[in-house]
C-alpha cells in the first residue's frame, strides 16, 4: 500500500497494511531542524528600526509566498520524517504598526484577531494569538463591512494555495487541507472570550448574527480548501478547555449545531471525508460530533485528560481517531522507550479494525524531530496489521 | 424588601446570571445599610462565587458561565469595595499573580483574580509578560501568602523555574507558596520545577490557596 491508500483505508474503518502516521508539522522550528535550514531572522529585522518599515511592507506583499514556503517546508520535512500525511493550513495576516506591541508591530488576521510575534532561542518565528480587536458590536460590524473584499481575496488565495501544495507534493505525501480557524473560534476570538461570554447572555441576537456570518464564510473557505482535490479535509474549532467544554453542550448545539451539520453536508456532498480538530477535554461532545456528521476527530489532547482508549470505547468506530501523542513532554523531551511505549499503547487502544491514524496531538514549536522519528519508527515496527501487541 | 431579602436576591441573581438584578440588589444594600450591610453583601457574593466554582468543578457549569458570573461579581464588587473599611475586603491574605515573561495570555489568570477577590483575598495582579524580578519583588513587598504563575505556552514554561530559583536565592521560598496553571502545564511539570501545587483550572487553584490561607 502507498501512503494514500493507507490513509483512505483507515478512513473507511478498514485495516491497511500498517497504521498510517500523520505529521502535524507546521512550525518553522521543526521544519528547519529536519531540513537543516537556518531560520530567517524576521524577528531581528523587525526589531531594527531602520529596517522595520521595509520588512513590514515586504511581509505584507509576499504573505502568500511566505505561507506557501512555510508549508512546503513542512511537507518536505514530513516526507523526510516518514509520515504518510501532513496537514496544510492557510492563515491570512497583515502586519500593522502598533506601539502597544513589544516590537511596535502587530499581526492582524483577516477575522479580527491580534497576534504578536516572538522568536525562539534559535530565531524561529512564532505567532501567538493575543486578543480580539472587535470588542464591541460596532467594531465587529465595521470590520466585517470593511473586510468584505479581503474575505473574497482570502477565499481565492486559499484555493490556489492548497492546490499548489497538492500539485507539488501530493505524489510523495498526502497533504490534508485544514479549514481553520473554525466558526466558533472566528466568532469569539476576535471579540475576546470575556466579551463573548457577556454577549451570549446580554446580546444573544448579536452572537447569533456573528455565528451566521462566520458559518457562511467558513463554508466558502471549506469549499476552497476542497478544491485541492484531496479526499479528506480537516475542519475544526477548539470547543474544549482543560477540564471540559468551553460552553454548555446544549448551548453549543443551540448556537453551532446547525452550522456544523451544514459543514458536514458540504463536505459529504463533494464525496469527501471530514476530520474535525478540537483541543481540550471534549468527552461530553463526542456523541455530538457523530450526530453533526463528522467522520473523524483529531487531537484528543492528553494534557486535557483525553485518552484514546476511552474515546474508542465511547464512540466505537463511529469516528476515525487521529492522535494523540503528547506534545507537552513526550515528543519534547521523552526518552525513546517512553515514545515507543506511548506508540504501542495508542496502537493497542485504537488501531484494531482500522479507523486509526497515529499522530502527535498537536503541532508545537518545541516538538523535537528526533522524537518524531522515534514515533514513526515505532509505528512502523508495532503498527503492522493484524495488530499483535 | 428587607436586607435579608436583598441579600437573597443578590445571591440568586448572581447564580441566575442576571447582572442587572444583581447590581440593583447590591446598590440597594449599599444605599440602605451601613458597614455591616455592605460586609454582608460582600459575603453573599463570596458565597455565590463559591457555589459557581463548585458547579464548574462538578461539570455542571461551563467556562462561559464561570466567566460571566465572575463579570457580574466584578461589577457588584466595584460598587461595594469602595464602601468597605480599609482592609476588610482583603482579610484572607495576599496572592501575587501574573502570566510569565514571553506569554501574553490572561483569561485563566483573570478568572482566578475575580474569584480570589470575591473570596476575600488581596490580589496583586502583575498582568502578562511578567519578568522574574517583578514576581519576586511583588512577593517580597506584599508579604504574599502565595504566588501564582500562569503559562499557556510551552515555549515559556522555563520562566516558572527561574522565578522559583530566584525566590530560593533571595531566601523567600519558605515564606511563599507557589502555584502554577495554564494550558501548557501539567501536574508532572509543576512537581518537576518545584512548585507547591498545580491548578488545572482557576477554581481548583483558588481552593488550594484557600487551604493554604486556612492552615
Amino acid at each position: 500500500m502507498d501512503f494514500k491508500e493507507r490513509i483512505l483505508t483507515a478512513m473507511e474503518h478498514q485495516e491497511p497494511d500498517r497504521v498510517p502516521v500523520m505529521g502535524l508539522v507546521m512550525d518553522p522550528a521543526t521544519s528547519n531542524q529536519v531540513l537543516g535550514k537556518q531560520p530567517a531572522d524576521i524577528g531581528g529585522l523587525l526589531n531594527d528600526p531602520s529596517m522595520r518599515g521595509q520588512v513590514k511592507d515586504i511581509i505584507n506583499l509576499s504573505w502568500n509566498d511566505i505561507m506557501y514556503s512555510n508549508f512546503a517546508d513542512a511537507l518536505e520535512a514530513s516526507i523526510k520524517l516518514g509520515f504518510d500525511a501532513n496537514w496544510t493550513v492557510y492563515t491570512s495576516m497583515e502586519v500593522v504598526e502598533d506601539p502597544q506591541c513589544k516590537t511596535g508591530l502587530a499581526w492582524h488576521d483577516a477575522f479580527g484577531r491580534l497576534w504578536e510575534m516572538t522568536t525562539d532561542d534559535k530565531g524561529n518565528m512564532l505567532l501567538n494569538y493575543i486578543c480580539g480587536l472587535l470588542t464591541t458590536e460596532d467594531k465587529w460590524e465595521a470590520w466585517v463591512e470593511n473586510k468584505r473584499p479581503s474575505f473574497d481575496m482570502m477565499i481565492q488565495n486559499v484555493a490556489g494555495y492548497h492546490r499548489k501544495l497538492v500539485d507539488n507534493y501530493g505524489d510523495r505525501i498526502y497533504p490534508i487541507g485544514y479549514a481553520a480557524p473554525g466558526i466558533f473560534e472566528n466568532s469569539w476570538q476576535p471579540i475576546g472570550f470575556v466579551n463573548f461570554s457577556r454577549f451570549v447572555y446580554q446580546k444573544p441576537n448579536f452572537v447569533e448574527r456573528v455565528i451566521a456570518f462566520h458559518t457562511d464564510l467558513y463554508l466558502r473557505y471549506l469549499d476552497a480548501v476542497m478544491q485541492s482535490g484531496v479526499e479528506v479535509v480537516m475542519g475544526g474549532d477548539d470547543l474544549g478547555q482543560k477540564t471540559g467544554p468551553m460552553m454548555r453542550p446544549e448551548l453549543i448545539e443551540k448556537l453551532l449545531g446547525e452550522s456544523y451539520r451544514r459543514v458536514s453536508e458540504t463536505v459529504h456532498k463533494k464525496g469527501r471525508k471530514l476530520v474535525w480538530h478540537s483541543c481540550g477535554n471534549i468527552y461530553s461532545l463526542l456523541e455530538k460530533f457523530v450526530e453533526w456528521g463528522f467522520d473523524g476527530i483529531i487531537t484528543m489532547e492528553p494534557t486535557a485528560g483525553m485518552e484514546l482508549g476511552r474515546v474508542r470505547e465511547q464512540v466505537g468506530h463511529k469516528l476515525v481517531l487521529v492522535g494523540n501523542l503528547d506534545v507537552s513532554y513526550l515528543l519534547v523531551r521523552g526518552s525513546r522507550e517512553e515514545v515507543e511505549a506511548a506508540v504501542k499503547k495508542a496502537i493497542r487502544d485504537a488501531a484494531r479494525g482500522g479507523g486509526y491514524i497515529l499522530s502527535a496531538s498537536h503541532s508545537h514549536s518545541s516538538v523535537d524531530p528526533k522524537r518524531l522519528e522515534w514515533m514513526v519508527d515505532a509505528a512502523h515496527r508495532y503498527g503492522k496489521y493484524p495488530i499483535s501487541i | 424588601m428587607n436586607s435579608d431579602e436583598q441579600l437573597g436576591t443578590l445571591k440568586e441573581s448572581l447564580l441566575g446570571l442576571d447582572m442587572e438584578s444583581a447590581v440593583e440588589a447590591a446598590r440597594s444594600l449599599a444605599d440602605g445599610g451601613g458597614q455591616a450591610a455592605v460586609q454582608d453583601a460582600v459575603s453573599a457574593v463570596s458565597e455565590a462565587l463559591g457555589v459557581v466554582g463548585k458547579r464548574f468543578q462538578d461539570g455542571e457549569w461551563f467556562l462561559t458561565e464561570l466567566v460571566y458570573a465572575g463579570e457580574i461579581a466584578k461589577e457588584v464588587m466595584g460598587l461595594l469595595t469602595p464602601l468597605l473599611e480599609a482592609g476588610a475586603a482583603e482579610a484572607a491574605g495576599t496572592v501575587v499573580v501574573g502570566t510569565v515573561a514571553g506569554d501574553l495570555h490572561d483569561l485563566g489568570k483573570n478568572i482566578f483574580v475575580s474569584y480570589a477577590r470575591g473570596a476575600g483575598f488581596k490580589v496583586v495582579d502583575l498582568g502578562v509578560d511578567v519578568p522574574v524580578d517583578r514576581f519576586v519583588d511583588a512577593a517580597r513587598e506584599s508579604s504574599a501568602l502565595a504566588l501564582g504563575m500562569s503559562c499557556l505556552l510551552t515555549s515559556t514554561e522555563g520562566e516558572i523555574g527561574k522565578v522559583i530559583a530566584e525566590l530560593e536565592r533571595q531566601g523567600l521560598r519558605e515564606s511563599v507558596k507557589v502555584i502554577v496553571g495554564g494550558a501548557a502545564l501539567t501536574e508532572q511539570f509543576a512537581r518537576h520545577v518545584g512548585a507547591d501545587a498545580f491548578a488545572p483550572d482557576a477554581i481548583t487553584g483558588l481552593d488550594t490557596v484557600k487551604k493554604w490561607s486556612a492552615s
